[in-house]
């Protein structure tokens, strides 16, 4: 559980900075802000399912 | 005659100004978008790399340092992570200058979060990075 929260914790600051300046309106913004949190989420999810199979 | 018909590029020169919001941005997370009244984005911005920065130390993490003294080129490893660490500004400068976070005890690193933590302060410097240069961009135009 620690685990999980300390890489939603790195996902929404990344994806605040990411937000914050990468677009030009404030709509894009927030939806790109999430897009960036999501992915980082799924791709976290989805890389420690992978380690989890790999016994070494 | 256009910068096209010359031939040659004459990219626009950033005024001094765009500099030092940089250096200030880099310096203090948040500073350059603060001294150009950009609240909103020096809180959003400034905020995630202060936290960023601080739980970082606070799951045991430690900062990276050129010592040169390990044996061979291990030492080099130590340099990128290092200009990741630098991104932080002052807050590395003053840890470096006190002597504070560049060392970790063994009680230290058994801590199950020992790993996450350097990646956060790693991560700080380099969201840092990105501050700064969007701190550039504002002061010289290029972003609104």
């Amino acid at each position: 559980m620690r685990h999980f929260l300390v890489m939603t914790a790195f996902a929404v600051l990344s994806a605040v900075v990411f937000g914050t300046v990468a677009k030009d309106s404030n709509r894009e913004r927030v939806v790109y802000g999430l897009k960036v949190f999501a992915e980082f989420m799924v791709i976290g999810l989805v890389l420690a399912w992978i380690l989890y199979f790999i016994p070494y | 005659m256009s910068k096209v018909e010359s031939g040659r590029i004459n990219p626009e020169k950033a005024p001094a100004r765009a500099w030092l919001m940089g250096i200030a941005g880099w310096l203090i997370p948040g500073l350059g978008h603060l001294l150009q009244g950009r609240w909103g984005r020096a809180l959003l911005l400034g905020g995630a790399v202060w936290i960023c920065f601080i739980s970082g130390f606070m799951m045991g993490g430690h900062l990276f340092i050129y010592s040169g003294s390990e044996p061979g080129s291990s030492s080099l490893l130590q340099i990128p992570p290092m200009i990741g660490n630098l991104g932080t500004g002052l807050l590395y400068i003053i840890s470096w200058l006190t002597g504070f976070g560049f060392s970790h005890e063994q009680q230290q690193a058994a801590l199950p979060t020992f790993e996450y933590g350097w990646t956060f302060l790693l991560i700080a410097g380099l969201l840092n990075y990105l501050c700064m240069l969007d701190a550039f961009d504002i002061a010289a135009g290029r972003k609104s």
